[in-house]
């Protein structure tokens, strides 16, 4: 009887778990990771690259200023310096988010084989995380650069994956035919 | 009766639909495990449906014969899901396929004792439904296990594959569920007998929709030895920084 029971129980969980996985989809393609060094060597990615956006804001240095009176000015200039370093390394990461765009733009005129799908989803995903720099440069702006921290760092991801994606594309073709595109762009860039 | 009429010439004809399918372009070169089972599919259920037709009086003793070599020959079914997942040239395959075969084998094992202590239920119904019930569950068992280890792996599926594997593993953990409540409850059996064919049939329209076109599984990307050198000594000096600082 309790056998029974328990068959019963664990085929419906194993029936749950089937649909589970079917609504999961499959698994996304990832890069080749010679594809994604060669799409970092061949566009210079200038927000990305900078590594050190956790100490850019960190408040820590601004809180051991404040808790001095006599050096509240000092952080009030340090808060703006921050403030003006952060809000330029969220324009450089639009850039680069702009320039992987037209990377992979450049790929598909080229004859790189891609579908209309993929392609409607990078276009949301570049307007979707263009519209979230957007509001964390807003917040910066108005709220300053220490509020919205973590927030602030994971910005970088987004060229990350928009680089991944450029790179998914890049690794359609041999790698034999990478210079001549490094080539193409440079020239067309120019 | 039509309504199991219409159900069984359903069956048949998206059973001959699949066998098309794999015809086509020599898929069952490819899939061989899988066109052996659907073959055998279209023989057993063409067979019943006749026998349900025209010779009524041996039709419920041959449905219970045919279930039990049903039973055995889904594991091609399931085999055919791990050597395409993991194929045999793949490392893989070679990493893995000694601790999953074991694991398979304490699986069957299990499968055996709870057949085996079908004899102590209390209520003497059928031997058939708790052979289905018992294997039906580790099989469901194994290809869940094969998707569940090809996704932790990042191993991609085509749409042959994944398709087969989960209108495979759902109909059969349907049918464990519902071979249970039929023993359970005799009041059951009258809901039983719809939806397990049913469910059947929407397993080879699954099928069918997976074979239509030819999308194998990828084949599995492997790092090159240098980078897993580089990532054995990366991982070596992460775990001895853990250490250091866990026993300062």
């Amino acid at each position: 009887m309790i056998n029974l029971i328990l068959f019963a129980i664990l085929g419906l969980a194993l029936f749950g778990s089937f649909i589970f996985v079917a609504l999961q989809g499959s698994l996304k393609s990832l890069p080749d990771s010679s594809a994604v060094r060669a799409v970092t060597s061949i566009i210079n990615l200038e927000g990305s690259s900078f590594a050190n956006a956790r100490r850019l804001l960190d408040d820590t240095d601004y809180q051991v200023l404040c808790s001095n009176p006599d050096l509240r000015r000092l952080a009030e200039r340090h808060r703006n310096d921050r403030r003006q370093l952060a809000l330029t390394w969220i324009s450089l990461l639009q850039g680069d988010l702009i320039t992987l765009w037209r990377f992979r733009r450049f790929l598909i005129q080229q004859g790189v084989p891609s579908s209309v799908k993929e392609e409607l989803g990078t276009l949301q995903a570049l307007v979707l995380s263009l519209v979230l720099l957007n509001l964390i440069r807003l917040s910066i702006r108005t709220v300053g650069p220490f509020a919205l921290p973590r927030a602030t760092r994971q910005a970088g991801q987004l060229v990350d994956s928009m680089s991944k994606g450029a790179a998914l594309v890049l690794g359609r073709i041999p790698a034999a035919g990478w210079a001549e595109i490094e080539r193409s762009w440079v020239k067309s860039a120019a | 009766m039509v309504t199991s009429v219409v159900i069984s010439v359903a069956a048949v004809a998206l059973e001959v639909g699949s066998l098309a399918l794999l015809l086509r372009r020599s898929l069952w070169r490819v899939y061989t495990l899988l066109f052996i089972y659907v073959l055998w599919l279209l023989i057993g259920n063409s067979t019943l449906f006749f026998s349900f037709l025209y010779f009524p009086a041996v039709y419920s003793n041959l449905y219970w014969q045919s279930d039990t070599i049903d039973v055995i020959l889904r594991f091609l079914v399931v085999w055919e899901v791990f050597r395409q997942t993991f194929p045999k040239s793949s490392r893989l395959n070679r990493s893995l396929s000694k601790g999953l075969g074991i694991i398979a084998f304490g699986l069957l094992l299990f499968a055996c004792a709870t057949f085996w202590s079908y004899q102590n239920y209390t209520a003497f119904r059928s031997i058939h439904l708790a052979l289905d019930r018992s294997f039906g569950f580790v099989q469901a068992l194994m290809i869940l296990g094969t998707l569940v280890t090809a996704r932790y792996y990042g191993v991609r599926c085509g749409r042959n594959i994944r398709g087969i594997a989960l209108a495979f593993g759902a109909w059969v953990s349907i049918s464990t569920a519902t071979n249970a409540m039929a023993d359970l409850d005799s009041s059951f059996l009258s809901y039983w007998y719809y939806l397990r064919p049913l469910s059947f049939v929407v397993m080879i329209g699954v099928w069918i929709w997976a074979l239509w076109v030819y999308d194998p599984n990828p084949p599995i990307k492997e790092s090159e030895s240098v980078e897993l050198r580089q990532w054995t000594e990366d991982w070596n000096r992460a775990i001895s920084t853990a250490r250091t600082i866990m026993r300062p």
